[in-house]
Order: structure tokens, then sequence, then C-alpha cells
């Protein structure tokens, strides 16, 4: 039997525990002697196993000692012979706990080190956690403007005085398109910018309305390249009657008359 | 504080070779609970314990050249010459084994709080961790080592196939050691 398979066997274990039969504990101290590493291992069982007596040791009665003591002190057939290997040995306690002292020392040095990491490796979580939460935030707060926006237009499009006048495209952007939406009543005037063409930055959208035939200021488009001109936008009130929207191409700020050549959209409020 | 003299185990067995008494002091001192403790568990009567484990002693004293280091340790040679006793002292007195002691391990932790010697070991902090064993762990090393059984009790006892004692046995010692 290799001393591999003797010590996996399970049988030192019961030799230790006194299970195994004569033949057996023949045998196992055999084997011992054969295999170091079995004699080893047998040691290592033992230690426990005695360790494990001495957890659940009962301290008997002190005349226990004495009658025995007694029995060992009338042996006469024997002398004592002193022994010299006692001196100069360092107590068995103090080598333990030495051993133990260095041992705790590792283990705490080592335990600091890894807390170290571990406290480090937390602050740069942290930090990512909020450097996420604050970029979560921001988009958070762009979400809710942009929410808000959205229930406002909602509103426009929505509310039962809005009357919508849809704006078609003309010569200069025949593909273009407009909504109006007009509150009737409060006159306010809300544009749905979105279908309409982008400008040159030196030039603008200009909404007019057509009041007693003649052409009245009503704003201008904001169509910057953030993407505003996408958002419904408030325009001027008109309370009295206009017979037409339209919007022209106008320079910067806007112009005072529009350019007729440069119409983009028109479209007349459905008649009353 | 008495000045007590500490041995190697090395060192106590030459000692108590050359009969030294003081050895064989220190020898009760620091195994005798522990003995006391096994008796104890098979007998059942602290009075009958101690009376064992004088005769233990006594044939420990008188027979030591018996021993053979290369057949195992000194504490697995004194327990299984304390263990032969008592199972003989049973046997010859007509004791029934109490099977109650055995199976119930919870006396056998009560038992162990009534203890305080052995300074060579810390006891206290073995204890704790040996609270962690399985309680199936340490009925069957309690079985074979507080109650004497043989195999075939023990796999009666717990209710196993006899082949598995000795690897259920493996097991509890293996994590028996992890904890020391």
């Amino acid at each position: 039997m290799q001393a591999n398979d003797i010590i996996s066997s399970g049988l030192l274990e019961l030799y230790a525990t006194g299970l195994t039969s004569s033949e057996e504990t023949v045998q196992i101290q055999q084997w011992a002697k054969l295999h170091p590493e079995v004699a080893a291992e047998l040691a290592a069982i033992e230690k426990g196993l005695e360790s494990y007596a001495q957890a659940h040791a009962i301290l008997p009665a002190p005349s226990v000692k004495t009658k025995i003591l007694a029995h060992v002190s009338a042996d006469k057939k024997v002398k004592v012979i002193p022994l010299h290997t006692r001196v100069n040995s360092v107590a068995p306690f103090w080598k333990y706990a030495a051993a133990a002292s260095i041992i705790l020392f590792i283990s705490s040095a080592i335990i600091n080190v890894s807390l170290y990491n571990k406290v480090d490796e937390t602050a740069k979580n942290l930090d990512q956690t909020q450097q996420t939460l604050a970029s979560l935030q921001q988009s958070n707060d762009e979400m809710k403007g942009s929410n808000e926006s959205m229930k406002e237009d909602m509103h426009v499009i929505q509310s039962k005085y809005s009357e919508p006048v849809v704006l078609n495209g003309m010569g200069v952007a025949p593909t273009a398109a407009a909504k109006i939406f007009w509150m009737k009543n409060t006159g306010e005037v809300y544009i749905d910018a979105s279908n309409l063409p982008d400008v040159p930055t030196d030039k603008q959208l200009q909404l007019w309305a057509i009041v007693d035939g003649k052409p009245v200021d009503a704003g201008m488009i904001i169509t910057s390249s953030s993407g505003a001109k996408l958002k419904i936008q408030k325009m001027k009130t008109f309370s009295s009657a206009v017979q037409a929207f339209a919007i022209t191409i106008e320079k910067k700020g806007g112009s005072p008359a529009p350019t007729m050549d440069q119409m983009v959209v028109m479209g007349k409020p459905p008649t009353l | 504080m008495e000045l007590v003299k500490k041995y190697t185990e090395e060192e106590l067995i030459l000692s108590l070779r050359q009969r030294d008494q003081q050895a064989f002091s220190y020898l009760y001192d620091n195994y005798a609970p522990a003995l006391n403790g096994v008796i104890f568990r098979m007998v059942e009567e602290k009075e009958l314990a101690e009376d064992i484990l004088q005769e233990a002693f006594i044939k420990i004293w008188d027979n030591f050249h018996q021993y053979d280091i290369t057949k195992g340790r000194l504490f697995t040679w004194m327990i299984n010459l304390a263990r032969n006793l008592t199972i003989d002292t049973l046997r010859s007195k007509n004791y029934k084994k109490q099977q109650k002691i055995s199976a119930d391990e919870n006396s056998v932790s009560n038992l162990s709080n009534n203890y305080s010697g052995a300074e060579r070991f810390d006891t206290i902090g073995l204890r704790k961790n040996l609270e962690n064993l399985k309680p199936e762990q340490r009925i069957i090393i309690n079985l074979a080592y507080f109650s004497g059984y043989t195999q075939d009790e023990i796999a009666k006892e717990i209710g196993i196939p006899l082949g598995t004692v000795k690897t259920r046995m493996r097991t509890a010692i293996i994590e028996l050691r992890k904890m020391l």
C-alpha cells in the first residue's frame, strides 16, 4: 500500500481512536515505521485528538494524585537519575507566547495592508460613484427641463382654445411647413417651427401677421444651432382678426417690413 | 507561585524512562484531567472514574518501559491504556454501557464546564473552536473516544453502514485538526 493510500484510507484515524482490530493495529504500526509520511500524519491525528481530550478534561480530586504519588515513592526498585537536558531550556509557554506574538504581528501587518488597499479602493469607488451621480443629476435636470417644456407644448396643442393654423411652403422653400396655435381666448400665438428650413447664421426667420391687409411683425423665430427651433415658441399676441400668417427670411434681429420674395411659408386661419 | 518545570514530550519520556518522580508528577498534572474526562464519560460516576484513573496512572508508572515511541504519541498510549482499563472494569463489574452519554453530546459539553486545569493547553479557546464542529462529527469522535464504542456499535448507533465509519471518522478528525 502506498503512503498516500494509507493516509486517505481513514485507518489511521480509527487507530488513533482505538477502533482498529489487533491485526490492523500491528499493520498500522508497521506502516508508520516504514513510511515517515504515515508516521507524521498519525502524529498529527493523535495531536488533534489529544487536544480534543484536553478540551474536555475534568479535574480529578486532589486525593487521587496523593495516592498515586504514594505508590510511586514506595517504588524502591529504581533510583532517580537526574537529567542534564532540562537546564537552560526556554519554558514552552514562552516559546509559544513568542511564536504567537510573531504570528499575531505578521497577521496584523497583513490585515493592515489589505485594509489599507481596501480603503483606497473604496475611496476610488466613492469618487466614481459621486461623479456618476453628478452626471446623472445633470441629465436628470436636463430631462426635467425638456419635460417641462414638452408639457408646455402639450398644453398649447391640447388647449380647447387653441386654433391651429397651417402654414404651407412657398416659392423659396416649397417643402417647408409650420403650424401656428392661436389661442382664441388670450390671443397668444405659438408656433411649431420644427419643419422650417435652416437659415444662414446672419439671417433669421420672422413671423408676420396680416392685419387689415398690412403685415405686422409677430416676432422672431429662434433657430439656434442648439435645436431650439424644434420647440414650440411663443410669439406676439394678436387678439384682433388676423387674415394670414407668413414667415420670411430676414436679416438677424428682424426687419420692420417683410422681404416678400423671401417668404418661406404662409397660411390663413380658418374663416370664422 | 511555585516554580514548575516544563517538559517537551521528548524530555518527559526520557525522564520517565529514568524513573524521574518529578517528571511523573508533571505528567499527572498535565494529563490526568484529560484522562479523567475520558474515563468519567465512560463510567458516568465521579468516584469510580477517579479509582480507574488512579489505577491507570499506577500502570503507566509501572509499565512505562512498554511504551514504544514509534507506535504513537505518549498521550495515545496513555488514553488507550486508560480506556482498556475502563472497559475491563465495566465488564467485570457488570456495568452496562449507558448510551445516553455517548449519544447526548450536550452532556459532554456541560461536563467540560466544570473543568479548570491543564495549564499547558489553551482549553477555553480550543473549546470555543470546537463548537464549530458539526454535531455528527462531534458524536462520532465522542462515541469512539469517550464511550469506547467499537466500529460496529458506532455504525449501529449513528445508523450508517460499517464501511462508512472509517471515512466519517477521517472527515471528523480532519475538521477537528483545522480548529487547533
